[in-house]
């Protein structure tokens, strides 16, 4: 983890140097203290994927993933990622770590504007690898940080569910053979 | 919106972190979660001239079993304890608690001191560190004190640590053989701010409900525990008799102030309500936890 | 937001309607508050810093007295802008009652805040509003106490002279001047306790009296 050097003037409020490893790759940049880490993602790097809608950490379109774990981007700060690593839904959809999830959110129809979208599937990655024995109700108080103002969330959790099941299927099936 | 510029330091030496408080006063916050500071600067309802982010300080982090109990760093996260084998088996009652935390984007972040130092009414932890008896280590350049948490909280988003301290670690005493907890939470949609919650622990003798700890989440302006109902508890056995009496002591124990979506009685009345779901729970021969293996 | 609440204080009406008066007074007895400003008789314009947990807001806000009737009560009404934080606005009605030697004040709240604050805060409204009253009124009562055992010099002994901060004077002449000849001999005697309070209960009847005559001619 890199050092921050403090400037000689305690209260220089321009921008600093950071070294954030994001979606893979090690990278360098200037940005100012007060820049959230989403602005960043989205204004600095051009990766538009995590969307702003209410910028006090309640609606979860911001949610990306910092150092492996889901966070809000809007109350995380760029120079506060300094030496981390982040990941954003581009890296996860690119990667093929959530290729499951997007199909069956298509197959269920669980999006249609599609602003949560990116929030919704970044949260569902985790529920998956934190309780792949997830009820329906689990999943429920799961999401329920992330808003959607279009599908009524059943077809989201329809969508999460059917994953659960079949990869808890293919579990048995693998262990059967 | 937008945050106001201002300045960033991330020292890896608490006093380094100390000095930087000293020196900038009011006008310097200190980060640690952020996870209510940075809404707060989003929202332009503060605009200081530093933050002073505690990611870097070792000495802040970490969760272990001391002499004076399990202690918890102030920079552990909720997540952190929620997923903890230490906390599990030497808290339990946090571990009850952590779920209803916010969400989990947010428990990821969020850490045990910030949530302490804020003492909101309507928090889990602060209400959890009082019913377990728990110790606040503060630090300042002049030096570490402890203090309790009977004595921690003593108004509104009001506690003893003075402007020039920041909380280190907190300490719990380890969960005794014949100790039973429950914590008890509503609100109207899951991570909401609590209505009312009540975290409560006690020892079971035999039967007999010994050192009972009822601490209450969004009743009051603060965290706090109702000791003349603890005190009709104690010794007792549970019995519907002993209940009825629990809940009129409780009901002109506590004055439960009105908020944005429910009246004074109300909340008096659901108060009484956790109170039953929490004696019910403490009578459970065997505690059952979702995310405790007790021995 | 709806508070109410009543507190005693150990002063006769006289002293302590001088001192709700008195802008330097409020400056120091309002929590957080950097200045206040007498604009007119019956108008303070105020600034407070708000420290409530993370938040810290300057409110620029007017407290505007109506319904004033001397030593007895009155009705303030306020507005103030925080900016970005949000906009509150309310009213109080002060009604203050001589009991033995002491004042009984008691007062009524009404406010509501929009903006941020009133959504982000709303549900600590009632809980901070009840802390800054308690607070203002030990501060208040730590004031007055001040006042009459000598200790502290307050700014009712202190504007005898200044110009910035005699409004008690300013806007109710005749009551005010009738106080201030019996602050004068308050000041030269306070090493008897006693004696201030009689020449304060004199004095506030006779206020009381020219200012209720007073008050039915001119300052309807």
């Amino acid at each position: 983890m890199t050092d921050q050097e403090q400037a000689p003037d305690d209260l220089a409020t321009d921008a600093r140097a950071v070294s954030i490893t994001i979606n893979g790759t090690c990278s360098q940049h200037h940005v100012q203290p007060r820049t959230h880490l989403v602005d960043f993602l989205r204004e600095g790097l051009g990766l538009k994927g995590s969307h702003l809608g209410c910028e006090h950490g309640v609606c979860g379109a911001c949610t990306v993933q910092l150092d492996g774990q889901v966070v809000r981007g809007c109350l995380v700060l760029a120079v506060q990622a300094d030496g981390r690593s982040v990941n954003t839904i581009e890296g996860l959809s690119d990667s093929g770590a959530i290729r499951e999830l997007q199909q069956a959110f298509v197959r269920h129809n669980a999006l249609q504007c599609g602003f949560c979208t990116s929030g919704m599937l970044m949260a569902a990655h985790e529920l998956l690898e934190k309780n792949p024995d997830a009820n329906r109700e689990q999943v429920r108080e799961w999401i329920s940080g992330n808003y959607c103002r279009c599908t009524g969330y059943q077809a989201i959790v329809d969508a999460i569910c059917d994953v659960l099941a079949s990869r808890k299927t293919a579990q048995r099936e693998g262990a059967a053979a | 919106m937008k945050a106001p510029p201002f300045s960033y330091a991330r020292p890896r030496r608490l006093a380094d972190v100390l000095s930087l408080l000293e020196k900038h006063g009011d006008e310097a916050r200190l980060l640690a979660g952020g996870q209510t500071l940075l809404a707060t600067l989003n929202m332009r309802l503060s605009e200081p001239s530093l933050l002073i982010d505690m990611q870097s300080v070792q000495e802040l982090k970490g969760l272990s079993v001391t002499s004076n109990g399990l202690r918890i760093g102030a920079m552990v996260t909720h997540s952190e304890i929620e997923s903890s084998g230490l906390v599990a088996q030497h808290a339990p009652l946090l571990g009850l608690a952590a779920p209803h935390i916010a969400h989990r984007a947010i428990r990821n972040l969020g850490t045990f001191g910030g949530s302490i130092a804020y003492g909101d009414p309507a928090a889990e932890w602060p209400a959890c560190l009082l019913a377990l008896d728990g110790m606040v280590i503060a630090r300042s350049l002049q030096g570490e004190r402890r203090i309790a948490a009977l004595d921690f909280f003593t108004g509104l988003y009001t506690t003893e640590l003075a402007a020039n301290e920041l909380i280190v670690a907190c300490e719990i005493p380890v969960a005794t053989p014949s100790q039973r907890f429950a914590f008890h939470e509503l609100a109207r949609r899951h991570g909401d701010y609590a209505v009312v919650g009540l975290a409560a622990s006690a020892q079971w003798n035999d039967g007999e409900l010994d050192q009972v700890r009822l601490a209450w989440i969004g009743v009051g302006n603060m965290p706090l525990r109702s000791s003349a109902t603890e005190q009709i508890l104690q010794g007792q056995c549970l019995s519907d008799a002993l209940l009825a009496q629990a809940l009129q002591t409780l009901r002109s124990e506590l004055h439960a102030e009105a908020d944005l979506t429910h009246s004074a009685a109300a909340k008096q009345h659901l108060a009484g309500v956790m109170l039953k779901r929490a004696l019910n729970t403490l009578g459970r021969p065997r505690q059952l936890a979702e995310n405790s293996n007790i021995v | 937001m709806e508070l109410q609440g009543s507190v005693t204080i150990p002063a006769a009406p006289q002293q302590v309607w001088q001192a709700l008066n008195d802008p330097e007074i409020l400056r120091l007895c309002i929590p957080g508050c950097e200045e206040v400003r007498q604009i007119s008789p019956q108008e303070m314009h105020a600034r407070v810093l708000l420290k409530l947990g993370p938040v810290r807001a300057n409110f620029v806000g007017k407290v505007l007295l109506t319904d004033v009737r001397p030593l007895l009560g009155c009705t303030l009404n306020f507005e103030g802008s925080g900016g970005s934080a949000g906009f509150a606005r309310g009213s109080s009605v002060i009604t203050l009652n001589a009991i033995a030697e002491d004042t009984r004040l008691d007062y009524t709240a009404q406010a509501s805040v929009a903006g941020k604050l009133g959504q982000i805060g709303g549900r600590l409204m009632d809980a901070s509003a009840r802390q800054m009253a308690d607070r203002f009124f030990a501060a208040f009562k730590a004031q007055i106490a001040g006042a009459a055992t000598g200790e502290r010099p307050i700014a009712v002994a202190e504007s005898a002279g200044a110009e910035a901060t005699t409004a008690a004077p300013t806007h109710f002449p005749v009551v005010a001047r009738a106080a201030s000849a019996a602050q004068s001999s308050q000041g030269e005697s306070w090493l008897d306790k006693e004696k201030p309070r009689l020449l304060w209960f004199v004095a506030g009847v006779a206020a009381t009296t020219i200012g209720v005559w007073m008050g039915a001619h001119w300052l309807r």
